[in-house]
């Protein structure tokens, strides 16, 4: 067997195991942890697959800024009464219970459905994009990809001002 | 990692050497700290254990090992015994992908009866195409070690540390990513050895669609972008959280930041943490803008065929060239360490307030002008315009 492919299980096992362990642990910062690990695992399983670029960039920004975010604003804030609300009743169980079915459901009957209407592919890996795919990447996203590139640009300047206006409304869990 | 056995098992023991040179340099970086502050503040410093108080050292390393492993009540285990672990690795693997010289290409030759290569060993742990965005990935999450160690201190100065030290090496990455545009711009490539290869030789750039050459110059990044090189220095600063950016451990407000409560060896990783990364910084530093393991005037052909007019084999002269070069490399990277450490012992510690306006008013324009100014330059002098 190839090396890659025992490193791609091994990957795929740490990254499943660690988003389950992202929803089932009751502590939110433990969650925040486990959703880093699965990030930084992530940005390997973009290496095994040669995507550099992509997997250099999900380190920078979502392992190393993102998440980073996310776990220290967590540490500041008291999280007793949010962990309790979210953790107990019936409701919440409810809610949790039904949206993993939901979830268990839809991921079943797609494979289910879906088996056989793609034939299987023949290549293990894209060999092609090596060094160069930057560029590549880089001249695809500049040309045919520019509209919906300067879309997420407008998408992230929304949510900038949206963030900043919706710091100054009062009131709220955290007054 | 190789095709045959003989290659696999060089690489390996590459990476447990550079490693371990990484960590062995900590003791002689802490002594040099010790002693040059004293040099700085007119003070003796250790000088009494050992010559020139060198042995000092070993003595520190017993005592981090022997010191009792104190853990307060109330923490989180886990987090408390895997953030020193955290804050070293992202520093020895960001370590491990810069090249510290020349590949050594390796002839075919016999060994045991039987031949083996022709092998081409990189200087390096691992290489990595992209390196530059490997590098500063893996150097980012540096920034866990710090969360993981303060909140589960279960004490309010650690978290508090923490926290200033989150924010702080947020707000510095940006500056940090933005300041090394301009040498990407200037070299079109991630990849370390050839933006060395590019700076070897004379100063040579195109000037209006005409190569000009200065002789007497060599061809370092330096040249082509000094305000890149001091935003990209200081921001390096910012995120080894070392003085005037050392909020995080500001000892007056406090006590130590988030390691106030660990002891003993696991103290001593976050130092190899805090080391590595100001190691990886300083190499990065040296790469970027000062001709990596480029010597000024002296190409890398020219010393081998001085070695080979000694007498040497060509493998044992492509070695003897690598290690040549390994050593202007490694003058570099301690110049720049000691840069670090002169630095820490003459300027004194930012206020909060002021590390942030210098962070996101200052630094943050500034590269954002060099980049677009970097990319305007290049585009005009490089088009043929006669």
């Amino acid at each position: 067997m190839d090396v890659s492919i025992l490193l791609f299980y091994g990957l795929a096992t740490i990254i499943v195991f660690f988003a389950l362990a992202v929803v089932i642990s009751d502590n939110p910062i433990y969650s925040a942890l486990y959703l880093a690990i699965t990030m930084v695992t992530l940005a390997f399983v973009y290496f095994l697959l040669k995507a550099f670029f992509i997997a250099g960039v999900q380190l920078i920004v979502y392992a190393g800024a993102v998440m980073v975010l996310f776990v220290m604003v967590m540490m500041m804030f008291d999280l007793k009464k949010e962990k309790n609300s979210f953790s107990k009743g019936k409701f919440a169980n409810f809610i949790k219970v039904g949206s993993a079915g939901w979830l268990c459901g839809l991921i079943f009957a797609s494979i289910m459905l879906s088996k056989g209407m793609l034939p299987l592919a023949n290549t293990n890996t894209p060999q092609a994009v090596a060094d160069t795919s930057t560029k590549e990447l880089a001249i695809l996203l500049y040309t045919d990809y520019i509209f919906a590139f300067e879309l997420l640009g407008l998408l992230l300047l929304l949510i900038a001002v949206g963030a900043v206006a919706v710091s100054r409304i009062k009131g709220g869990t955290h007054e | 990692m190789g095709a045959d056995l003989f290659e696999v098992s060089v690489n390996l023991v590459k990476m447990i050497i550079i490693f371990v040179m990484m960590v062995q340099l900590v003791p002689l970086l802490v002594w040099v700290e010790r002693r040059g502050s004293a040099f700085i503040q007119n003070r003796l410093g250790p000088n009494r254990v050992g010559p020139l108080g060198l042995t000092q050292l070993l003595a520190d390393a017993v005592k981090f090992i022997f010191k009792e492993e104190f853990v307060p009540e109330k923490t989180k285990r886990f987090l408390f015994y895997a953030a020193p672990v955290v804050s070293l690795v992202p520093a020895a693997i960001a370590f491990g992908a810069i090249p510290l010289s020349l590949p050594i290409n390796i002839e075919q030759f016999e060994m045991f009866g039987s031949t083996f290569g022709p092998y081409r060993f990189a200087f390096q742990s691992f290489e990595v195409g992209i390196g530059i965005v490997f590098v500063l990935g893996i150097s980012s999450l540096g920034a866990y070690s710090m969360l993981m160690a303060g909140w589960s201190s279960n004490n309010k100065y650690s978290l508090l540390g923490a926290l200033r030290s989150c924010a702080q090496m947020i707000s510095y990455e940006l500056a940090l990513g933005l300041s090394i545009v301009g040498i990407l711009l200037l070299y079109g490539t991630f990849d370390f050895a050839t933006m060395i290869d590019a700076q070897q030789g004379p100063l040579t750039f195109m000037l209006l669609g005409k190569e000009v050459s200065v002789p007497f110059l060599p061809n370092w990044g330096i040249f082509y972008q000094p305000l890149g090189a001091i935003l990209f220095f200081t921001a390096v600063f910012a995120e080894t959280n070392r003085t005037p950016f050392d909020l995080p451990e500001a000892e007056a407000e406090l006590v130590a930041g988030y390691h106030t409560e660990y002891s003993g060896l696991k103290m001593n990783m976050f130092y190899i943490g805090e080391y590595g990364h100001m190691m990886a910084a300083s190499a990065l530093m040296a790469v970027f803008y000062f001709g990596g393991y480029d010597i000024p005037f002296l190409s890398p052909d020219s010393v081998r065929e001085t070695f080979l007019g000694w007498g040497l084999s060509a493998n044992k002269a492509a070695i003897a060239t690598a290690f040549l070069f390994h050593v202007s490399m490694f003058a570099k990277i301690l110049f720049f360490l000691w840069v670090f450490i002169w630095v820490r012992w003459t300027i004194p510690r930012f206020r909060y307030d002021q590390l942030m306006d210098l962070g996101w008013k200052t630094m943050l324009p500034w590269a954002l002008a060099n980049t677009i100014i970097t990319a305007i330059v290049i585009y005009i002098m490089r088009t043929n315009w006669s």
